[in-house]
């Protein structure tokens, strides 16, 4: 327990509005976000990144070892490149080769190690790996922004910043493989580390490291210097499926804990009973950077492009009325956005997060889950079905036998094993179902509850499908945003709202989703270079171009 | 063969999900059997467990946590066919810091709510190939052929992204 006192918090939004999949899925970074809170930590520690190796030939193919040192432990980042036929170039995790391969290991790699990792870490999910190796990536070329960079650069000049402004990536991840898959280390093996204890830290390092790579390649191929403007504007971009979105409603107290951060960072602001005219100045010019990242967010998907038009809209009229100099202004601020589109009131909240470190950064301590749920199961029926009555209202409205309600289930593909959505009456699958399906779950068991008075023990002998039900039920007495409270399984889900929550927590911006299914986002746009990380290396919350 | 402790938990899940267990208890069969193998406690308990389903120990020993964890008794007869290494294997896998002290034909089981498990200590399990091939045989049995509809949804669904 922490000794000291708490600061002063207005009322959580609770989770019945904060746990929708629709404000979920309009969730934007804060300064929460994993990658602001690794970056923070390297700053803090003044790391410094080394090249170790770099054996590439002309056209930019080979190997590079990268290695720092955070928490007194040493990591590498084993970068290789290959040349990969335009034919195989794909985002999809059925793919079997990619422009380029990682694994961020844990010391410094001897050259044994090396060779190990050169031959095994472009084969990804076909080869096996151990414990000294923490993450395993891939990456693939943006194809069009690589080949202009370079050649941009082999011309003697810089490459078109318009270009750069709309690509905004080099390279795009299309895989972050962490805990134990293929054989790498186990979270546990490394949670206790300073610098890593953070949900996907170990990740966010690699990716930040990746996008160190993909610019020193770039500055190889073309045989010459970017500009720093414009190499800081080079994120590293990511294509993401299914395959994350189950991690929500898997990892009941992980999501609780990243929520419940959240939102008591938010009560803590709101609460502030007056801001200095420093504050204020500071949250108008995010506010004002905020609507210049809109403008520049640009996305093809017709929907999506609509839907950022309109923020653009209300978000300026919002910015109009952001009057600071009240009382408790931060909480007017959110209370006049409430009646605004749910993408706006979450801006708001992201942005009012924003100058108030010192107030709100040690909540980022609270967001892992080192022993898993720590809460008894309830004791017998009577209590279960009031918890379910109190807790799971919104899973007892649908009716799960209509068509609209089940018309979607989830399952794991037979190829490489990942999460996949079906057409529960069009598709063979469903007796295969994964239980992703809570809401249903949660109302069988209420029905059959109904008239029950005995043990908890004794019931689930008797029903021993409901377990999981039981046990979510008493899990949200102690972890309330651990729920998603929405049918999973409904016609109208979509997935892509649970991928920008999570994606958000990780700090992506520049969501471009390819479908209601899949998305690609860019990744640490506007962060600092490997030798940026000193005083100031924390202000690129939604960054703006050349800003 | 040696796997990590996450692989090993996620295949003895999906394992007994294959072999029939409802979700909840899969589950926590995957935990209590990477504690089992930690141990290098007999594979065979595995085995026979998830050969006991649609009955057995995967589905009667979570009820005698539960027994316990909600205060029913401190004493909880345990059903007379499980191995006593497979209880212990239950024991270390769950959250709250539980020990188990034989007493006579019963097993006291003690849970102390205030403390965590300490969960895993290692970094690599040893699986003989055998029950390596079992598993994965019982787990194949949850996975679903890729439809072509999928593919049209799945991330990257163009053939090739060379954009």
């Amino acid at each position: 327990m922490r000794d000291e006192a708490q600061p002063p918090q207005t009322a959580l939004r609770p989770p019945e509005e904060v746990m929708r999949l629709a404000r979920m899925g309009s969730m934007f970074p804060t300064r929460l976000s994993f990658l602001r809170n690794l970056i923070r930590r390297l700053a803090a520690e003044k790391v410094t990144v080394t090249r170790a190796v770099w054996q590439m030939d002309a056209g930019g193919f080979g190997h590079a070892v990268y290695s720092l040192r955070l928490g007194g432990h040493e990591y590498a980042l084993v970068a290789v490149s290959s040349n990969l036929p335009a034919d195989q170039r794909t985002d999809r995790v059925i793919a079997t080769a990619w422009d380029s391969a990682f694994v961020l290991y844990d010391g410094i790699p001897e050259a044994a190690e090396i060779d190990r990792i050169v031959a095994s870490a472009p084969r990804q999910e076909a080869a096996r790996f151990t414990e000294r190796d923490l993450i395993l990536s891939r990456a693939n070329k943006s194809l069009r922004l690589f080949a202009h960079v370079t050649q941009a650069l082999q011309e003697g000049r810089q490459p078109d910043p318009e270009m750069i402004r709309d690509v905004g990536y080099l390279m795009r991840t299309t895989a972050v493989y962490g805990n134990g898959k293929f054989g790498i280390a186990d979270r546990h093996l490394i949670a206790r580390r300073p610098g890593l204890e953070g949900p996907f830290a170990a990740e966010m390092l690699t990716v930040w490291l990746i996008r160190h790579f993909t610019h020193d390649l770039a500055e190889h191929v073309g045989g010459g210097r970017l500009d720093r403007a414009l190499k800081r504007h080079l994120g590293i971009g990511n294509a993401t499926g299914l395959g994350m979105a189950p991690f929500l409603v898997t990892h009941p107290v992980l999501l609780h804990n990243w929520m419940q951060a959240r939102e008591t960072a938010l009560a803590r602001v709101r609460a502030l009973p007056r801001l200095t005219s420093a504050q204020q100045d500071r949250l108008h010019l995010l506010a004002a950077r905020a609507a210049a990242h809109l403008r520049e967010w640009q996305v093809p998907d017709p929907a999506h492009h609509a839907r950022i038009v309109a923020l653009r809209g209300d978000w300026e009229a919002a910015c109009n009325t952001l009057d600071l100099s009240g009382l408790r202004p931060l909480d007017a601020a959110m209370h006049r956005v409430r009646a605004a589109s749910l993408d706006v009131q979450e801006l708001m909240a992201a942005l009012i997060l924003e100058p108030f470190g010192d107030l709100v950064d040690d909540l980022a301590a609270t967001m892992g889950d080192p022993f898993g749920p720590l809460c008894a199961p309830l004791p017998d029926t009577v209590e279960l079905r009031a918890r379910i009555a109190r807790d799971f209202r919104w899973a007892l409205v649908p009716d799960y036998d209509a068509p609209e309600a089940c018309g979607q289930f989830w399952y794991v593909s037979a190829a490489k094993q990942e999460p996949r959505l079906g057409r529960r009456f069009a598709e063979e699958g469903a007796d295969q179902e994964t239980p992703l399906d809570i809401g249903r779950r949660v109302k069988a068991l209420y029905q059959d509850l109904e008239g029950e008075n005995a043990p908890l023990s004794d019931f689930l002998s008797r029903h021993p499908d409901h377990a999981l039900a039981a046990e979510r039920v008493a899990m949200a007495g102690r972890y309330p945003y651990g729920e998603i409270r929405d049918n999973l399984i409904a016609e109208d889900c979509l997935p892509i709202d649970m991928l920008r929550c999570k994606l958000a927590f990780f700090g992506a911006a520049k969501f471009d989703p390819k479908s209601d299914r899949w998305t690609r986002i860019t990744l640490c746009q506007g962060a600092p270079l490997a030798d940026e990380l000193g005083p100031g290396a924390d202000d690129w919350w939604l960054p703006v171009f050349a800003s | 063969m040696k796997l990590s402790v996450n692989e090993v938990i996620g295949l003895a899940a999906r394992a007994a999900r294959g072999a029939g267990a409802p979700p909840a208890q899969a589950a926590a069969f995957g935990r209590a059997a990477m504690f089992h193998l930690a141990a290098e406690r007999a594979e065979g308990t595995l085995t026979a467990a998830l050969e006991a389903l649609p009955r057995g120990p995967i589905l009667t020993l979570p009820l005698a946590f539960i027994r316990v964890l909600t205060e029913e008794c401190s004493d909880t007869p345990l059903p007379p066919d499980v191995a006593t290494a497979l209880v212990q294997s239950y024991a270390e896998a769950q959250t709250f810091l539980t020990t188990l002290h034989p007493e006579g034909p019963q097993m006291q089981i003690t849970v102390d709510r205030k403390s965590a498990s300490p969960g895993p200590a290692i970094s690599r399990i040893t699986m003989s190939e055998d029950l390596f091939t079992f598993l994965n045989h019982l787990a194949a049995r949850i996975l679903v052929p890729e439809s072509e509809a999928s593919r049209i949804g799945g991330a990257g669904a163009g053939l090739t992204d060379n954009d």
